[in-house]
């Protein structure tokens, strides 16, 4: 049975067909959704919620696209989502912590992984799922496009712009 | 550092950073499987109401027929929203000259009725943690909501695209909270709130509260 197939018969409602489907992508959903929350609980509950809201929407999901370029601009969404929330409350919990976080910043240099890590972490969404998915996940720039809804030169810019951010970071980071 | 190093920085960056572990493929296949298929309201809706259960369909037009009944002002003139008030007409089978601005005006009133009531729903959902006994009455009215999303999906009132997008997180709410009326794990009124927080439902909902008001 073909993905096609796979998706008429989760649509009438056949579980086994379900699992298949969820089985063919389910790795790789994860995985994106590791890289970008760094964080396996969280990895698992988005790809959760990406999977029942693609089961949720797949009648409304035409092949216009590849099913799993669909899907992962689905996890992406729910990420991104759950990050602006998380942003938006971190702001507030910031001012309560600010002491204690004050105290316990180690006084040592970080380690260029730290650092690398931080300054990624400090990149604007776009260009952070961007650089994510392209320079760790291993995206193409095509595959890019498709699952942000973005054309591949808007890709290819956020790649560079990202880099060059980072380039900047590092270049006081001495080893 | 200098170019070089970086470049191998950047070639490095996948072991700069923690492996994926091991997918929980089966604990997470779980939860999907309990949420898409064990919901008493399943969350699958068929391509079209029309498609695959022509009595439901027609269940529907009921339901919405009533409603629109009960609000539609008789003898009201038609005035304005010429688009939505065609689309509603074609939509809804009406024959040429029928008062589709008063038939706009039916779905406006339900619509804003209905996103009051989600409103209602949502904002409660803390106050319900601490009792578990409350939880089959709080799950039946969002299996009604439930009913009543499903509806305004296939309805005209879906053909913004914005109220169609708060509808359809709405129906992912609306079944997890649905789904309390059987045993619920501790983490359920978790995740239910999560979604809520996620998808930025409360305040897209008070803004579409607002909007359908003031329209009015």
């Amino acid at each position: 049975m073909n993905e096609t197939q796979l998706i008429a018969q989760v649509i009438a409602g056949d579980r086994l067909a379900g699992r298949a489907l969820y089985d063919m992508h389910a790795s790789r959903v994860y995985s994106l959704a590791y890289r970008l929350t760094g964080d396996s609980e969280k990895a698992r509950e988005f790809t959760q919620d990406a999977f029942i809201r693609a089961f949720a929407r797949l009648s409304q999901f035409r092949g216009d696209a590849a099913f799993s370029t669909w899907l992962h601009r689905i996890v992406v969404t729910v990420v991104s989502n759950a990050r602006r929330s998380e942003i938006r409350f971190g702001r507030e919990v910031a001012l309560d912590e600010a002491h204690s976080i004050e105290i316990t910043t180690p006084e040592a240099e970080p380690d260029l992984k730290e650092c690398i890590a931080r300054a990624v972490e400090n990149l604007s969404e776009a260009y952070r799922t961007t650089l994510i998915m392209h320079d760790i996940e291993g995206y193409t720039h095509a595959e890019i496009a498709g699952i942000l809804g973005v054309p591949e030169g808007t890709s290819k810019s956020r790649l560079s712009a990202a880099r060059a951010q980072l380039r900047e970071v590092l270049a006081a980071f001495k080893e | 550092m200098d170019e070089n190093r970086f470049d191998e920085v950047i070639r490095d960056l996948p072991q700069s950073f923690p492996t994926p572990p091991g997918p929980p493929l089966d604990e997470m296949w779980g939860v999907i499987e309990d949420a898409h298929f064990n919901s008493p309201t399943s969350i699958g809706r068929p391509r079209g109401m029309t498609s695959r259960a022509p009595w439901l369909a027609a269940a529907a037009a009921l339901v919405i027929g009533v409603g629109i009944g009960h609000y539609l002002p008789l003898g009201k003139q038609s005035a304005t929203n010429p688009t939505s008030s065609s689309a509603i007409a074609s939509s809804q089978g009406l024959p040429p000259g029928a008062d589709t601005s008063a038939v706009a005006d039916a779905y406006r009133d339900q619509t804003t009725h209905y996103l009051g009531q989600a409103a209602a729903l949502l904002i409660s959902l803390p106050a319900k943690e601490a009792s578990s006994k409350a939880d089959a009455s709080f799950a039946g009215e969002a299996a009604d909501l439930l009913v009543t999303t499903r509806l305004l999906m296939d309805s005209p009132a879906a053909q913004d695209p914005k109220l169609r997008s708060l509808l359809e997180d709405l129906e992912l709410v609306l079944v997890q909270i649905a789904r309390l009326r059987g045993e619920r794990n501790k983490g359920d009124l978790d995740l239910i709130r999560q979604a809520v927080e996620q998808g930025d439902v409360m305040s897209r909902l008070n803004s579409a509260v607002v909007t359908t008001q003031s329209s009015e």
